[in-house]
């Protein structure tokens, strides 16, 4: 018996599944290999994304430190766990609490992007910092893997089609909230 | 305004009737409490003149200096896409094209997007392909991050601050207020397909009384 296969869709749980596999299984490498070296007279140094905000916050920059913690490691990590609650509810069935689900598709959707703070600061410090043996900035092979998991990650939320959380019902005047 | 004119709700796919919006009111979602627009505070052609003003802007931040460094009387000045030189340089060609992509090119594919989608309206012109270039622009939107690129460069300065001695360029301050252009523009755009011109004219159709 043969069977027609199946076209495939990129709007769908599977898509969005595979998508957010592959990026935590890129998150590996881009956490544990260096994503830039740094030389200066006396002192050679790779950094990691955690080293990196390590290195940040014992110098005193504690914000800083904050902001690249929270966009390179919290921010992936949320976006890979929110993306598979949504995805496991999807398959247990049409849930029960959509509107919440729904407001934390809106969420992850927004805070994606901000992982790709890390890839625009390894191409601005490697771009600028090229003093020869004074100063030398270098991106190493951890940010390909990093910018390979924000890439997929953003995929992966853009897979999922938040309105299979919903079943159809008819049109209706929206509300209105004052500013 | 159209008689079949109607809001969906981008997340959880609801159809709602158009309402009129004062400026600075929002039309909610009834199921999911979403935004599905804005009543416009600058008026009606507030996407247009951001987004023209942002493809105006993104020329000086391409070709003006962004920073320049010094450390033992050397200089290094640096321009929006020097980084994606070093990348592309460092056998990271793809990461470079990503950059390119994501900081340079979307945002200002963006601009353009919006200011095609909204010119017909201000100018009386016959409008085309607006529901691609609605589409498009809707995708643009998650790919363009000109906001995390300017935090990525104020990041790098404080980071730099005790390696090299740093000036910020022309180039950079451009390259904001392009960013804030399109932030300004992307939040005046409702991504829903626009009426026919004579419509728009006024209140925008979408957000008028059924």
């Amino acid at each position: 018996m043969s069977q027609t296969p199946s076209r495939f869709q990129f709007k769908s749980p599977s898509t969005a599944a595979a998508l957010a596999l592959a990026a935590a299984v890129m998150l590996v490498p881009a956490n544990f290999l260096p994503v830039l070296s740094t030389e200066t007279p006396g002192r050679d140094r790779n950094d990691t994304i955690f080293s990196g905000a390590l290195e940040l916050w014992r110098h005193g920059l504690w914000a800083i430190a904050l902001i690249v913690f929270t966009a390179s490691i919290l921010i992936p990590v949320l976006k890979l766990l929110g993306l598979g609650w949504l995805l496991l509810s999807v398959r247990r069935g049409p849930p029960r609490d959509s509107r919440r689900l729904t407001r934390i598709y809106a969420a992850l959707d927004f805070i994606g992007r901000w992982s790709m703070l890390d890839v625009f600061l390894a191409a601005f410090l490697t771009g600028l910092v090229q003093f020869g043996e004074f100063s030398t900035v270098q991106a190493r092979s951890g940010i390909v893997a990093f910018a390979a998991a924000v890439v997929l990650t953003v995929l992966s939320t853009q897979a999922f089609d938040p309105r299979i959380l919903w079943t159809p019902s008819p049109p209706v005047s929206p509300k209105e909230a004052s500013p | 305004m159209r008689p079949d004119a109607h809001l969906t709700c981008r997340l959880c796919g609801q159809d709602h009737r158009p309402i009129d919006l004062a400026p600075g009111e929002k039309a909610l979602c009834t199921r999911c409490d979403a935004v599905l627009a804005t009543g416009k505070r600058f008026g009606p052609d507030t996407a247009l003149v951001f987004s023209v003003t942002g493809l105006i802007l993104a020329l000086p931040a391409a070709f003006l200096p962004f920073i320049s460094a010094g450390k033992l009387g050397d200089e290094r000045v640096s321009h929006l896409f020097t980084g994606v030189e070093s990348f592309w340089g460092n056998e990271m060609q793809w990461v470079a094209v990503l950059i390119f992509l994501c900081g340079g090119l979307l945002p200002v594919a963006l601009l353009a997007a919006l200011a095609v989608l909204h010119a017909p309206a201000f100018f009386g012109w016959q409008p085309v392909a607006i529901r691609l270039l609605s589409r498009s622009a809707h995708h643009l939107e998650h790919w363009a991050f000109p906001e995390v690129q300017v935090l990525a460069v104020l990041v790098a300065l404080m980071k730099l601050g005790s390696l090299v001695d740093v000036t910020i360029g022309p180039g950079f301050w451009f390259y904001c207020a392009m960013s804030l252009c399109l932030l300004v523009a992307q939040h005046s755009f409702d991504f829903e397909p626009l009426p026919p011109v004579q419509s728009t004219a006024g209140a925008r159709a979408e957000t008028s009384a059924p």
